[in-house]
């Protein structure tokens, strides 16, 4: 066999893997033009939308009299704080998954490709995955700064350079955490401890501040104070060992057209850069092999487990016990043992795949966390505009979130029981009892939540029982659509030949779910908004009133229920042919 | 070519592979078989570098995968129940990147590609995408790009899944004219047929342990039944989890 001079295996590996992400491209351009077409003008009306509302903040902070450069300043440490800390964390994520719970990887083990070469691959491709939404998202932000600081064109030059230099540290941060804990921890304990900071974090958020009470005669006097004790709280994103700063700090002085100081802030982030991208490509390979060899040599994630231990059957009878869900599920007694079998199932997969749970605890967290803060702001929102207005932006948020989530985790349901739809299509259940089973589970688990925070910031904001009921009934409607729409959209749109749900979202349907839902959403809060009787100074005329709550309703029917149907009948005529 | 040397592998408490040694020689044909969770696949996965050892040493072609992985792989070809292919390639882009990381040319990817794609009867898919192939053609594509290179070593994991009755008799075929010329086959599979029919030497592992190590009369006389393999494989293995169940901690059982 004749040997030729070798191209360098990652070499063929980035060209694999470009070839089939422009194939991946293309195929979706040909299959679902649509979904192309909808994905473009949605990326476009963002870009427009965000740089819109950046120029506009910036321009207004700039308007506070000596003190709108330097708000404009310390918005952009924070902010580049923050991402920062994102990206670590996407970063840690998805190194994970794409270092030690990926099928390529495996593959490239076996084959005569360095430990350190298969490391790099995965680390590039984890850094492009976790970092170009984080690109997407401040390129509006730098955009409408250097527009409003009137900046030449090699300040978007630089600002281009600097973020791609300052996406590598948090990526490789990202993948040694990765590294090591996957060394140490076993996928539940690693997904736990995830969820566990996650949780602490939000205690953190949710009880730390504690801003001293004011009154209105005091915020206008105090405002200097006020700003002061903001600028002392924040300046944590001014910390000079933060990657951030030396980005957020190259990128102010550039703009001021103090090139040395911008220069050398640009000359340490690439110092560093070059430090640990070094590191991260030389020596971690070894370290990764250790970590992957150790993830795929535990027994059972539950195994070194107290509570998995206790568990285990008796010697005497192999077969497991009922467990407590089973015997909850069983108190039911208008439940059918097949719908109870059903509902078991599918609250069992979502309590141990962790990234479900996970996931939704940490984006209601967030709006929990959020809205017990309230509590300290509430006193203070004596105006009655602005206790309507955050109530109605609560609401919007929570359904936000929601939306997020039936999308997410709900549409992709019916197309994950495509791979297994010989168990339900063949069993006496029948598919559309299956469907309206899994819409009642989604629903009702999903209500709890919504309801509660709801609820919660109803008690926050002080509001009457009238106004409870209404943001009540209002939650309880916008719960039953979303899911109505993610379930029937699941079904009219179905994918089985893919079994990450992740990927079956990112479909056309699931694209389409996922804006209907956001249309639906501000088209609600703003109509429940306008025919509200208590936003404006004098009522609201009985008919706009009624017209805004029947726009509403009519909406929510069109948006839940009219897709849910369809799916049901779509499921109906699959399970007939 | 192959050397177990006291191979151990735990997950957690399960001792997956038990002080496992054994030797496959240049050109023979040696199937592993075992019933369910005996600890087959994990020995395989050792072998191809996936896992590294609890202690003991796996070598090909005298190197250690864990020590000297590069030059062990370079040597051997690994072929997956399941194998990885990537979906948005055609089968001749797959075959080229797989014949490229064994720095093969152009000239002898293409040599070597020919007749196997022709014996696969790969010719018509050559160019379709891989993610439009059906199970069994995936699986040729795989068998096809592990032999490309004229590896010194194969390691099969179940490669007869999804292979149609023509094409598991066309790579049975390759694979005894390779052992021919003195590549070193290492199966394993759950279809006693094929071990029956092409193994020189045939392993029996249970509970992680090897239980019987020869050709098929030599496992006979092993076993004490004169049968066909299946009568000799479930006697093997029934006085083995009979003897467990008897001796909850068995001493380690070597092979005769």
């Amino acid at each position: 066999m004749s040997r030729t001079a070798a191209i360098h295996p990652l070499r063929l590996l980035l060209q694999v893997n470009l070839r089939q992400l422009l194939r991946r491209f293309q195929s979706t351009a040909v299959q679902s033009p649509l979904w192309v077409i909808m994905v473009v003008i949605c990326t476009g009306g963002y870009l427009a939308l965000s740089f819109w509302l950046f120029y506009r903040g910036l321009r207004f902070l700039e308007t506070f009299p000596g003190l709108g450069a330097l708000l404009t300043e310390r918005l952009l440490f924070i902010l580049f704080a923050f991402l920062f800390i994102l990206l670590l964390l996407s970063s840690l994520v998805i190194s994970y998954s794409n270092l030690f719970r990926n099928r390529e990887t495996a593959f490239l083990v076996t084959l005569p490709i360095s430990r350190e070469t298969i490391f790099q691959w995965k680390f590039i491709e984890s850094a492009f995955l976790a970092s170009w939404a984080f690109v997407f998202l401040i390129a509006p932000l730098l955009a409408a700064y250097g527009l409003m600081r009137g900046v030449s064109w090699h300040f978007y030059v630089l600002t281009i350079l600097l973020v791609g230099m300052f996406v590598v540290i948090p990526s490789v941060l990202g993948s040694w955490f990765a590294v090591v804990l996957a060394r140490y921890l076993d996928r539940r304990s690693f997904q736990v401890s995830c969820v566990l900071i996650g949780l602490t974090l939000l205690s953190v958020v949710a009880f730390w501040p504690q801003p001293e009470p004011l009154t209105e005669d005091m915020l206008e006097v105090r405002v200097l104070a006020i700003l002061d004790q903001m600028l002392m709280q924040t300046r944590f994103a001014q910390f000079p060992l933060l990657p951030s700063y030396w980005l957020s700090s190259s990128v102010l002085h550039w703009a001021e057209g103090a090139f040395a100081t911008a220069g050398f802030f640009a000359l340490v982030l690439l110092s560093n850069v070059l430090l640990f991208g070094f590191l991260c490509l030389t020596y971690t390979g070894h370290f990764f092999y250790d970590a992957a060899s150790a993830v795929q040599s535990r027994n059972s994630v539950f195994g070194h487990w107290i509570f998995g231990r206790r568990h285990k059957p008796s010697s005497s009878s192999p077969w497991p016990a009922k467990g407590g869900l089973e015997k909850v599920i069983g108190w039911l007694p208008w439940l059918e043992p097949d719908l109870a079998a059903l509902i078991v199932k599918d609250i069992r997969i979502f309590w141990r795949d962790t990234t479900q749970w996970g996931q939704t605890l940490v984006l209601f967290g967030l709006l929990a966390a959020y809205i017990i803060n309230l509590r300290h702001f509430s006193t203070q929102l004596t105006n009655a505009f602005w206790v309507n207005a955050v109530a109605f932006l609560n609401l919007g948020a929570c359904s936000l979130n929601l939306a997020t989530l039936t999308t997410r985790f709900v549409f992709p349901q019916f197309s994950l029981e495509g791979k297994r739809v010989w168990i339900l299509g063949l069993a006496p259940l029948g598919l559309v009892r299956a469907v309206k089973t899994k819409f009642t589970l989604a629903f009702s688990a999903s209500l709890i939540v919504t309801l509660g925070l709801i609820l919660l910031s109803c008690r926050m904001l002080r509001l009457d029982f009238t106004r409870l009921s209404y943001f009540a009934v209002a939650i309880t409607i916008m719960t039953f659509s979303l899911n109505g729409l993610a379930v029937g959209l699941g079904a009219i749109y179905p994918n089985f030949r893919e079994e990450n749900p992740s990927k079956i979202v990112s479909g056309f349907g699931g694209t389409f779910c996922l804006i209907v839902s956001f249309l639906y959403i501000v088209f609600s809060v703003a109509v429940l908004a306008y025919g509200s009787p208590w936003v404006a100074s004098g009522a609201r005329s009985v008919s706009v009133t009624l017209l805004c709550m029947g726009s509403f309703l009519g909406l929510s029917f069109l948006v839940g229920w009219v897709p849910f149907y369809w799916g049901l009948k779509k499921v109906a005529n699959f399970e007939q042919t | 070519m192959i050397e177990l040397v006291q191979l151990v592998k735990r997950f957690g408490d399960l001792t997956a592979v038990n002080e496992l040694s054994l030797t496959v020689g240049r050109g023979e044909f040696f199937a592993v078989l075992g019933p369910n969770a005996a600890g087959k696949t994990t020995t395989i996965k050792i072998l191809s570098g996936l896992i590294k050892p609890s202690s003991g040493q796996a070598r090909i072609a005298g190197f250690d995968v864990q020590t000297q992985p590069m030059e062990a792989r370079r040597r051997m070809a690994y072929v997956p129940d399941f194998p990885f292919l990537y979906d948005k390639l055609t089968p001749a882009e797959f075959l080229r990147f797989t014949g490229q990381l064994f720095r093969m040319d152009e000239a002898a990817i293409v040599k070597g590609s020919h007749e196997l794609v022709a014996r696969f009867n790969l010719e018509a898919y050559l160019k379709k995408s891989i993610e439009g192939l059906s199970h069994g053609t995936r699986q040729r594509v795989a068998i096809v790009s592990a032999l490309l290179h004229d590896p010194e070593v194969i390691i099969l994991d179940e490669p007869m899944v999804g292979l149609d009755p023509h094409h598991a008799r066309v790579l049975k075929d390759i694979l005894k004219e390779k052992t021919r010329l003195g590549m070193t086959v290492f199966i394993s599979t759950h279809q006693l047929s094929v071990a029956e029919e092409m193994a020189d030497r045939i392993g029996i592992i249970h509970h992680g342990r090897l239980v019987a190590l020869g050709n098929k009369e030599e496992l006979r006389r092993q076993s004490g039944v004169d049968g066909a393999l299946e009568s000799v494989f479930l006697a093997l293995t029934m006085a083995e989890a009979n003897l467990l169940s008897d001796h909850t901690h068995a001493p380690t059982s070597k092979p005769q």
